[in-house]
Parts: C-alpha cells; structure tokens; sequence
C-alpha cells in the first residue's frame, strides 16, 4: 500500500461521517444499533456510507423533516403500526415494486413477502415503503434462584400472586401486557390479536384479569430497568424485550429463564423516508439490510429473530453461531415452535386502537 | 405671520431649520438603534413567535381533513338526525366518490385525524377504500351507494361513526382543547365528559400543578437554609460548599435520576439503612420510588439548584450590619430575622421560586423514568401524542393550555409580589 493510498484510507475513516452521499439510518441506539452496524453496515459494500443516528421510535421526527421538506434521514427503522401509518400518510415513499425486483431472494427463490408468509404472517399492503429486519418480543423472565421451589412457566403463573407470591416488573405501556392477561384467562395466545378485533368486552377481560395483580407490580418504564429490577430482587418476575434477557445471559453471566408462552412478539421494519437525499443509495442498502443472511448475521450480536423465515436455518445450521461459540437458537424468540405459543401483534388493530387503551391503561396505573 | 416665524427659527450653518435637522439625526440614530435589534427581533420572531403561533394555529386547525372530504362533509351538515338514524344516501356517494378518486396520500393523512374522534376509522376506510377501488376497477359504480359502503363494512351502518365524523366537519374546531379536559363531543356535538375509563388528563393536570408547588416549596425550604449558610461563611469555606452545590448541578440529569433510583427502590439504600436500623421490618419496605413520592424527591434533588443559587446572590449582597443594627435597636433574632432581613431576600426567593416552577411544570425526563404508574405529568402526554398517535393538534393543544397556566401564574405572581422584585444576583 503507497503512502498516499494509507493517507487516503485514513482520512476517509476520519471524515466519514461528513461524507456528503452517505446514507443517514435513523435508529433506536444502544446494543440493537451496534448489532445493525455490524450485520447490515459492516457487511455492506461500502460500510462507510452508512450512517446511524439515534432516535426515540415514533414518527414524530419523521413526520416534522417530510412537512419541513428538511430531510436528513434517509431509512427509518420503526415498528409495523409506524410502518403503516407512514406509508399511509405518504412519510414514507411506497417502493412495493422495487422491492420485488431488487429484493434478495430466499434459498428457494423465495421472494421477501413469501419469506415473511412462511412464518405464518400475512405480509400487510401497507408495508409497501419498508423492508423486513428482526422479530423481537416482551418475554417474561425471572431469576430461578429466586424460586427454590416449583418454577412458573406460564401467564397463569405470572397473574397468580398467590401460588407465587412476590411484585411483578411490567411496562408503563398497554400493548404487550394486556395480551398477556387474555392468555391468562385462557385464550389460545395465537387467537388473542382476533379475540381483541372481534369480541366485545374483550379488553375489559384483559384489564380485570389484570386487576389480580396490579397492588403487586412495579412499573418500569426504560428498556434496563426490568433486569436491574430482578437482578435487585424488587421483584421476582418482569416483562422484558428479550434482547436485553439475552443480553444478560450471554455477556453478564446470569442465568434467566424465559416463559416463552404468551411472548408477544412485534417487528421492526426499515423504510424509506419520502424525499430522502440518498434515494438509491437507501434502497440498495435497505436490499442488503433484509437478506436472510444479514438478518441471520445480526442474531450474532442480538437475541432478536430474523423476519424472514428462512434465516433461521442458516442460525441452525451454523451453531454455535453467538459470540464466544455459544448456541443462539436458545434464546431466539421465533423459532417454530415458540411460534406456535406467541402473539403475534397485529399493528393494524393497535393503530386503530392504541390511542384509546393507553389512555385507559394509564387511568387504571393511576387508580 | 408664518414668514416671520420661519424666518424666526434657528437654523444650522447650513441654513436648514435646526428642528428639522435635529429631527433628521435623531431618525437616523432610531433607524440604527432599530437595525442593531433587528437581528434579534428577527431572531425571536423566527424561534418563538412562529412556533408559539403555529402551536396555536394547530390546536384548533382543522383544514386538512375538510380539504379531503368536503363534499362529504357539506351533505353530512344535510343530515337530520332527528329524522334518520343514518345519514342519506348523498353522503354515502360523496365520500364514495372522495375515497375512489382523492388523492392516496392525503386520505392517509386524513384518516390518522379520523382515529383521534374514534377508534377503529383506520381500519374502516382502508376496508372500504380497497372495495371502492375494486369497483373503479371493474367499472361497476353501485346504484346504491349506501347499500354498496355497508356491505363493503357493516361499521357504516353504526351511526357511532357517523356521529363522530360530526367532529371533523368544520375548518376550525375547539375539540383538542375539550379532548385535552377529558371532555369530548356526543351525537349532537354538545360538550360531554370523556368515558369514565379514559379520564386521565384532568387529573394530570392537577398532579402537575401540585407536584410543581410542592417541589417549589420543598426547593425554598431546604434551599434557603443553604443559600444562607453559603453567603455567610467565610469565602474560603463557602467555596467548597459552592462546589457541592454546582457538582450535582454541572452531573447528567439521567444519572442523577438513575442514582435516584438506586437510592429509594425497596431493596436500594434507604430501605436497607431503615431496615437494619430497626425502623422498617423487612416486609413493611416502603415504596419511595415508580410512584408519585419519587417523582418529587428527585425532582426537588434535582431543581434545588436554582432557588439556591439565586437566593445566594441576593443574600450576599445584604450587608450583616443590617441584622445587627436591628438587634441593637432591640429586635429579638427572631424579629430582626423576620422584619429585616427577610424581606431583602424577597427578590432571591421570587427568582428561584419562579425559575423551580416553570422548570417543574413541564418536566419530563425524571417523572418519565421514576414516574412508575402514578407519578407522570402533562409533558409525558405530549410527547405520547407527538411521537405515538400523531395526534398534533391534542398536543398543540395541551402545550397551550400549559402556556396559559404558565402565563396566569405570571400574573398572580406580578400582582402579587410585583415582578420588578425579581433579581438573579
């Protein structure tokens, strides 16, 4: 290598990030973006025109550069009711025939929407402008040394203080627990999202069967505080994103065990911000972001599951695929059979009726 | 006689009237005075006026909506409600019509803004949308469009949604600000309260308030004492004092808040040093943190910065000569403390009272993370709808219905102290 090449090389690590072309990712921070970094941006052809950027979920951001016409980000990573909402109201560009002729195909040449089917979802119309990334999911989890005894593995366990007594850790927010409470109750946890859609009084079933707990829950309301919460012994169970679970048990060294039934798993989408400066550049990276192996590549560096099914195989195939050599599929929310026990959010119904039930959810907190 | 006036006046060497020059400089000196300000008036206009002015402007805006479905909306206001239980067929071919041939992009944005007056128009205009589009498709418009729209979704033969579309029907509506007081609309568009389930905002509001007044109190009371002892002490000892004073203040807020946090949970410091001193039995742990009781302690913590740091600049500047003379003129300390020295503080006090509550009124951070199920203020419903529900114009709303309260405060405070009895130092 010449001098002036090394000379080169190193200023373009330096001035990377003032690279006018490169293509600025809007993220949700912390472990999830360095394991975006290096399973999308890292294996990219151009690792340096990625850039991510942190931001707090929602569409507000996104909704303010598109009015303004200031916009500065190119991809959005969201949740699928920002995807549909934003796709909707035109934030996000619709780019549905780009995506089936450029998208990676599965091993079978599946295209990405039969990829996403073969997981038992019904790739929604309104994901025209995104890409799939990762499945991810409130799990509940608990220490088993704090239960000498019998463990739980079920929602009914986790509603019933009295065969095991002790505060439970939940979300200041609706949409994971109050599915949970309906598995509680019985429900079939893959029938919960239609019995919300389509019986009545279904939601005041939900909020009384979480009445049984609610003088023995501690409220959490930031992503960390669950885990220091039954690390601290504050509670004995807690309803967490089993990225952080995973987090814990394959880099601190703990032990957590999950109850994978009633897990209410949500996705994450990439989608393209309507106006965005670096169109092309956007949509190849967001090709790359959605093949099966980048999204397998990421289950590395993240307990969080591929969304396309046919990454799972590759995860398989390969063990130990995390770091250090340890197994991941133990810690992988959508493998087939802890599909067939999960909710699968429906981001359709939670658009139409968030709003509402978060207010109510915040009422009953505050009663 | 006027000639003899002009001729009467001074004039400058040059020979023009010396009023009319003075009067010339002096118009200068204004346009200069005027153009050194300009960029900061500019500036003020730009960051404060027209945002203030567009959050007004928002919480009562209506316009896109009207833009999407005005047909709809004109032969909806037709609608006799007395005489049917749903609208006439008119509205059913206008919004028809409106969602086979409007603009995608902006139905989208519209329906967002339906949602807010119901849950569940979302899902019923796409539904209904793609059956529309089926029909252009096919080219078989219905004879019957009422028959046609509820078969596509039997919603439209709930007069619930048809109710609530009364909302949206005008350009301009003050719903946001009923929506932000619990208050909602029924079927004749009369003010009623929100479902019983979903009253959170009043109650939100007064939490506000009282969590602000009682942190202002607390930050005056353990401030004052503070302030005192640092404006008295001799510098040397005064200025280490200083620094645990501006150490917390200089620290991150989120890691004086998660300090917090490990300081009061049930199994954190405090309870562990009640528990061993024999104070609290084990299972009697008191609950001082995800909960309303947490959100004032760290808020006071991490607010009692300014009130002492005001008050201490006031308080240095009172000469101790003061004190003395009255104890010399027979005041007991008591008196002398009351009667003199205590109404010198007054600007201090004002300042930091004033500087706590405009900060605790609209704080978010510390109430969002130790805030747990009861102790979260208007500033998390903000940003709820901004970031979540989109629903601008309810936080348009909430934000200046917050403006306003600041701004009554204002007043209360000007009538009764007098707002020239501030002073930072």
């Amino acid at each position: 290598m010449s001098k002036f090449t090394k000379a080169f090389l190193f200023a373009s690590i330096i001035f990377a990030p003032f690279v006018a072309n490169a293509v600025t990712v809007a993220s949700w921070g912390g472990a999830y973006t360095e394991s975006q970094k290096k399973a999308y941006a890292d294996t990219y052809s151009d690792p340096s025109s990625i850039i991510f950027e942190n931001y707090n979920g929602g569409l507000g951001e996104t909704r303010a550069q598109v009015e303004s016409g200031n916009v500065t980000w190119d991809l959005v990573d969201v949740l699928p009711a920002d995807a549909i909402t934003g796709c909707d109201e035109g934030l996000f560009e619709d780019i549905s025939d780009e995506i089936a002729s450029m998208g990676v195909p599965g091993p079978n040449g599946e295209s990405i929407a039969e990829d996403m089917e073969n997981n038992g979802l019904n790739y929604h119309s309104g994901w025209d402008c995104c890409v799939p990334q990762i499945f991810w999911t409130y799990v509940v989890f608990y220490d088993p040394d704090a239960f000498p005894g019998e463990k739980p593995d079920s929602m009914a366990d986790f509603f019933d203080v009295e065969k095991f007594p002790g505060k439970r850790g939940i979300h200041t927010w609706a949409d994971g627990i109050i599915q949970k409470a309906l598995v509680a109750d019985g429900v079939e946890p893959n029938a919960v999202p239609t019995v919300f859609a389509n019986q009545t009084g279904a939601i005041d079933r939900a909020f009384e069967v979480m009445d049984k707990i609610k003088d023995h829950v501690v409220f959490w309301s930031a992503g960390s505080q669950p885990l220091e919460l039954v690390k601290s012994g504050e509670v004995i169970m807690a309803v967490a994103y089993n990225g952080r679970v995973g987090a814990a048990n394959l880099a601190e060294g703990e032990n957590f065990e999950y109850i994978w039934e009633g897990q209410v798993l949500d996705q994450e989408y990439l989608c393209l911000t309507t106006g965005a400066p670096n169109r092309d550049a956007a949509i190849d990276f967001m090709m790359h972001a959605s093949s099966p192996e980048s999204q397998a590549e990421q289950a590395k560096y993240i307990t969080y599951g591929p969304m396309r099914a046919s990454g799972i195989p590759i995860i398989e195939a390969n063990e130990p695929w995390g770091p250090g050599g340890v197994d991941i599929m133990p810690h992988m929310p959508n493998t087939p059979e802890r599909l067939k026990v999960s909710i699968v959010n429906d981001p359709q119904w939670w658009s139409d009726n968030g709003a509402e039930i978060s207010e109510r959810y915040s009422a009953w907190m505050g009663n | 006689m006027e000639d003899c006036i002009s001729t009467s006046a001074l004039l400058t060497t040059d020979g023009v009237p010396l009023k009319q020059s003075l009067k010339k400089a002096e118009r200068k000196n204004k346009l200069r005075a005027f153009l050194l300000v300009f960029p900061l008036l500019l500036f003020i206009i730009v960051t404060f006026v027209m945002p203030i002015g567009d959050m007004l402007f928002r919480s009562v805006d209506d316009s896109q909506i009207n833009g999407v479905f005005s047909n709809t909306f004109n032969e909806y206001k037709k609608w006799d409600k007395e005489k049917d239980v749903l609208p006439p067929e008119e509205v059913y071919k206008a919004l028809f019509e409106e969602l086979a041939y409007g603009e995608k992009i902006q139905i989208g944005r519209a329906l967002t803004r339906m949602n807010y007056s119901k849950s569940g128009w979302k899902s019923l205009i796409k539904t209904t949308s793609r059956e529309i589009k089926k029909a252009v498709k096919k080219d078989e418009l219905p004879n019957n469009y009422k028959e046609f729209l509820i078969s596509a979704n039997d919603k439209w033969a709930d007069p619930t949604f048809w109710y609530a579309m009364g909302q949206m029907v005008n350009n301009t509506t003050p719903i946001y600000y009923w929506n932000a007081l619990d208050r909602t609309y029924d079927q004749d568009q009369n003010v009623v309260m929100q479902d019983e389930k979903r009253r959170i905002y009043i109650k939100t509001w007064i939490k506000t308030l009282k969590i602000s007044v009682y942190v202002t109190i607390f930050c005056l009371i353990l401030g004052f004492p503070v302030a005192h002892l640092l404006a008295n002490l001799p510098l040397r000892y005064s200025n280490l004092l200083m620094i645990f004073v501006l150490l917390p203040f200089w620290t991150s807020l989120l890691v004086r808040t998660t300090a917090w946090i490990v300081m009061l949970q049930q199994n954190g410091v405090i309870n562990g040093i009640l528990v061993w001193l024999g104070i609290l039995s084990d299972d009697g742990r008191l609950q001082l943190v995800y909960n309303e009781t947490g959100t004032l302690i760290a808020m006071t913590q991490i607010l009692l910065p300014f009130m002492i740091l005001p008050l201490y600049s006031v308080m240095r500047v009172i000469p101790k000569s003061h004190m003395r003379a009255a104890q010399n003129l027979g005041a007991k300390p008591a008196t002398a403390f009351w009667r003199v020295y205590l109404p010198q503080t007054i600007p201090g006090m004002s300042a930091g009272g004033l500087l706590v509550f405009v900060l605790a009124i609209g704080y978010f951070i510390t109430p969002e993370l130790v805030g747990g199920k009861d102790g979260k203020l208007i500033g998390h419903w903000i940003a709820y709808h901004l970031k979540t529900t989109l629903n601008w114009g309810l936080c348009a709303a909430l934000g200046a219905i917050l403006l306003g309260v600041m701004l009554i405060f204002y007043w209360l405070y000007n009538k009764i102290v007098g707002i020239d009895n501030i002073k930072l130092g």
